[in-house]
């Protein structure tokens, strides 16, 4: 149910947002100045690697007393077997369903006793295990998840069980438009690469023996291909002692970890891919195209054109189709990492009857990145906004857990907050524009649209832009 | 009333820890001459602050006729000032590294701004200013009444379920305009809704002193006072209606309902249950007592529903949820259930073991070890909250709107770890009973014959 969590919480949200694109406008009399930005405060890392190759990040920020623990493991949805699409998924749904010493309801309850509860989640490079706890209860809490990383059974009952839900699951999620649309993007970027897997099949959910989740366990819950972090009210000594007490038996087994995703291969298709959804009182817009990876040359700059673009709420698109024309209420645009592959995305929900002057909106925005300089108004906003956003996100133990997490898991080094930061800072208007020549011509962009068949059709007709279906 | 410059002035240090692990942040509360509440809590842990003006008016008190319009109302808040006018508030705010948004609820509606310290004064000017009064513009109307049913689309009538536990669940369980209506709103009244509706909304509600401030961060508490005093005395006192009689006459029987959904696929049910009001001892018990029933894996409800009967896909819920937490409402509100249960199961067999759960809470009461894990899991969601400027912000200025006082906000772990295991059982059978629920059932149309499509909006 995280997804409906996560749009409870944009409920009511007015996200308001405006900014004039080009004309400057003047600040109006006694607004006080900003005062000195205060430097980006990285998280300072302690590193170690244990014998057993399992690498250990801790940060020790003191005050609120909880600790925030994430581990995490290489070998996600693109590892899985080529028949068994989404298996990583069922892996992480089953993960904390039983070990050799603890029952399913067991582990549930300890983790609650400190305070916290056990998070699984399956990337497409990995699956991250976490839980947020108070900090009087770290070793506990530690307890529990180095048991189940090293000793989950995968027991037939509750895998059966699980197997149904997910069955059911996945129609409840195919009944909403942002799956369909997240889903359909995906494949029609990604094609044949095991990149293109976001979700299980009821085909590969009904396949999938406990047996097979046994085997995938054992071959990427391995220390040599896994890391442990915790940030919070913690004694990065004492803590690295705890972990070392907690994981520093668990073994790496002979066979070979999970096989490393290909690079995609090139440019992805400029078309229409339309999935029909009778009923539907808007469209749902996505459009994506490859983008820089993190850690390259213009990575930054893609960012900061990003956040120019639609990656803030007074972002040039937002501006547009909002809060100029009313066409939507939360159009936006994001850069997604993996390791070996970005993804430039534009989403928005708009209502059937504007589903052409909004396409014909976004295509004027992502050619005008494209074609001309943003001003210098424009520039600052856009990494002021960056850094300050990173600054905002720093100071809370789960969001560094998770952001180092993730680091390790794109192969960035436990410095890599700090870097981006200065990198950030150290873009120019020329490092945008050529990101933005580069990434944002509408023509690169692989465009799904989900709703009414005939809708769609009829508000794409006039740019010439062909029609396909996904296989 | 004469008002007078009232200093209270709370400061709470960090506790030693005891058993339970506690936390109080220094925390601080004043008044102004113009009646603005102020609370400050200091944070120096990183360079940021958390700002968040609450006023004390929400959806319940909508005018009739007007449904949505305290949220479409919101929306406007963000649409420019005379001296400020439209785009100024979010590019001051951006270009300043911070962000900003805004949530209506049934009892307040909040502004909340995130951001790096130094960009503190320049959002404490602008929430001042449209404090002052606002552009008042029929173009930005007719843009975010446009935005607004994009919004309704996107979050209602284009999903399944279409948050009918949150919008229907209450028109059924309630009799009273207040707190029966839509509060997404009605496309007829949002339409209806005019310029003179948003001026007159502003004037009655939107004043210093039904409105609580609160900074924190990193900045030290005076500074705040100072800096507040500085951007918002000159904001004038306006008389605000006095609060209408919100209560609902008892619910003596059973109520329930079926709907059909166009787009679902899975069915589901919304179980409500009336709650006590707000500040008494059965609240307190209602929030634990509706954590226990739902929050996470450890839960009663998922154990039972899911685990064990294997009857539910998904359990979510609790007291005064989705919109609120258990403990920030000020009017009739609901424990609600939102169950998501296989096609192949039945209703009755999904509510029988949901009576199960119940009747075992009322017969046995919760175990001693549950109801302390209960305990210190919201002791920790609690922390985790606080953590977040801007959410301590938010909490501290509802606690403040509703008691007075933000002693709540810290003292609630505390009172929740004090709750026996009889408090909860005596709860369970004086609220948790079949004459005091409504329960709706939402099925697939797809599932049904053709002659109930159509019924989902």
């Amino acid at each position: 149910m995280k997804i409906l969590r996560i749009f409870l919480v944009i409920l009511l949200g007015a996200s308001c947002a405006y900014a004039q694109g080009q004309k400057e406008q003047q600040l109006p009399k006694g607004l006080p100045p900003y005062g000195p930005q205060p430097p980006l405060q990285a998280p300072e890392v302690k590193t170690s690697k244990l014998d057993n190759g399992l690498t250990v990040w801790l940060v020790s920020l003191p005050g609120l007393p909880k600790v925030a623990m994430t581990a995490a493991v290489r070998g996600g949805l693109a590892a899985d077997p080529k028949d068994r699409p989404g298996l990583a998924e069922l892996l992480a749904d089953t993960l904390n369903q039983g070990t050799k010493s603890r029952t399913a309801r067991q582990i549930a309850e300890e983790l609650q006793g400190a305070g916290g509860d056990f998070q699984a989640r399956a990337g497409r490079d990995g699956i991250t295990v976490s839980a947020n706890v108070l900090s009087a209860d770290t070793g506990a809490a530690l307890t529990v998840l180095a048991d189940v990383l090293q000793n989950a059974t995968f027991p037939a009952s509750e895998v059966t069980l699980a197997k149904r839900n997910l069955s059911d699951t996945l129609k409840q999620r195919e009944s909403r438009p942002g799956f369909l649309a997240s889903r359909a993007l995906s494949k029609a970027i990604f094609g044949d690469n095991p990149y293109s897997v976001v979700a299980p099949t009821q085909e590969s959910i009904q396949n999938t023996t406990a047996e097979e989740l046994r085997m995938q366990f054992a071959r990427r819950f391995r220390p040599d291909e896994a890391i442990f972090v915790a940030v919070g009210d913690l004694d990065a000594g004492k803590m690295e002692s705890l972990v070392r007490e907690k994981l520093g038996s668990w073994k790496s087994p002979q066979m070979a970890p999970a096989d490393e995703s290909p690079r995609p291969p090139g440019d992805s298709p400029h078309a229409l891919f339309l999935v029909p959804r009778p009923g539907s009182v808007q469209t749902t817009l996505e459009m994506g195209t490859l983008a820089p990876l993190a850690g390259d040359a213009d990575y930054e700059a893609a960012e900061v054109a990003n956040a120019i673009y639609g990656g803030t709420f007074s972002s040039r698109l937002t501006s547009n189709i909002r809060e100029d024309k009313g066409y939507t209420y939360s159009p936006g645009s994001s850069l997604e990492t993996y390791r070996q592959a970005d993804v430039l995305r534009t989403q928005a929900d708009v209502r059937n009857a504007v589903t052409a002057p909004t396409f014909n909106e976004i295509v004027y925005e992502l050619n005008r990145m494209a074609t001309t300089t943003p001003t210098n108004d424009e520039l600052n906003k856009a990494k002021r906004s960056l850094l300050g956003t990173q600054a905002i996100l720093l100071q809370l133990r789960g969001s560094v857990a998770r952001q180092l997490g993730d680091n390790w898991m794109l192969g960035l080094p436990p410095d890599q907050i700090r870097m981006e930061g200065e990198h950030i800072e150290e873009v120019t208007s020329a490092d945008v524009d050529s990101a933005a020549q580069k990434y944002f011509p509408a023509m690169r962009m692989t465009i799904v649209a989900v709703g009414e068949e005939k809708v769609i059709r009829q508000a794409f007709a006039p740019f010439g832009i062909a029609v396909q279906t996904l296989p | 009333m004469k008002i007078l410059r009232v200093c209270l002035f709370f400061v709470c240090l960090v506790a030693p820890a005891a058993r339970a692990q506690k936390w109080n942040p220094p925390t601080a509360m004043k008044k102004l001459s113009n009646g603005l509440t102020v609370v400050l809590s200091e944070d120096r842990s990183a360079p940021t602050i958390g700002v968040c003006v609450s006023y004390g008016i929400g959806f319940r008190l909508e005018p009739e006729g007007r449904t949505g319009f305290a949220h479409l109302f919101e929306h406007m808040m963000f649409e420019g000032t005379p001296v400020a006018p439209k785009g100024v508030f979010d590019r001051v705010i951006e270009g300043g590294g911070g962000f900003n948004n805004g949530d209506t609820r049934y009892d307040f509606t909040e502004y909340i701004e995130s951001a790096p310290v130094s960009a503190l004064e320049p959002i404490l000017w602008l929430e001042a200013d449209r404090m002052k009064t606002l552009d008042f513009s029929i173009k930005n109307l007719e843009n975010q009444r446009n935005v607004v049913e994009e919004e309704v689309r996107v979050n209602v009538m284009n999903q399944p379920y279409g948050l009918f536990f949150a919008i229907d669940l209450p028109g059924k369980a309630f009799d009273t305009y207040p707190n029966a209506h839509n509060f997404y709103g009605d496309f007829r009244d949002l339409d209806a809704t005019n310029i003179g509706d948003v001026q007159k909304f502003f004037e009655s509600y939107y004043a210093p002193n039904n409105a609580v401030l609160a900074i924190v961060g990193d900045i030290k508490i005076e500074n705040g006072f100072a800096l507040a005093e500085k951007y918002f005395a000159g904001v004038p006192p306006r008389q605000v209606p006095p609060r209408p009689n919100v209560s609902e006459r008892p619910q003596t029987a059973e109520r329930r309902a079926e709907e059909t959904d166009k787009l679902a696929q899975v069915p589901a049910l919304a179980i409500g249950y009336r709650m006590p009001p707000h500040g008494s001892q059965d609240a307190i018990v209602a929030a634990i007592a509706g954590e226990l029933l739902h929050n996470g894996d450890a839960s009663l409800l998922y154990q039972s529903l899911v685990k064990g009967n294997q009857v539910a896909l998904s359990v979510d819920g609790g007291t005064n949820w989705p919109l609120g937490n258990p403990f920030e409402y000020d009017g009739p509100t609901l424990m609600t259930s939102f169950i998501v249960y296989p096609p192949n199961v039945s209703e009755e067999r999904v509510i029988a073991a949901y009576d199960g759960a119940i009747a075992d809470l009322v017969k046995n009461a919760p175990s001693r070890a549950a109801l302390e894990r209960v305990a210190t899991k919201m002791r920790s969601d609690r922390y985790g909250e606080l953590e977040i400027p801007i959410r301590r912000a938010s909490a501290l200025s509802h606690a403040v709107l509703f008691d007075g006082s933000f002693a709540s906000v810290y003292s609630m772990p505390d009172d929740l770890a004090k709750v026996t295991p009889q408090d909860v059982k005596a709860f369970a059978a004086k609220y948790l009973v079949r004459t005091n629920r409504t329960i709706l059932n939402r099925l697939p149309a797809a599932a049904q014959g053709p002659a109930k499509q159509g019924g989902a909006q």
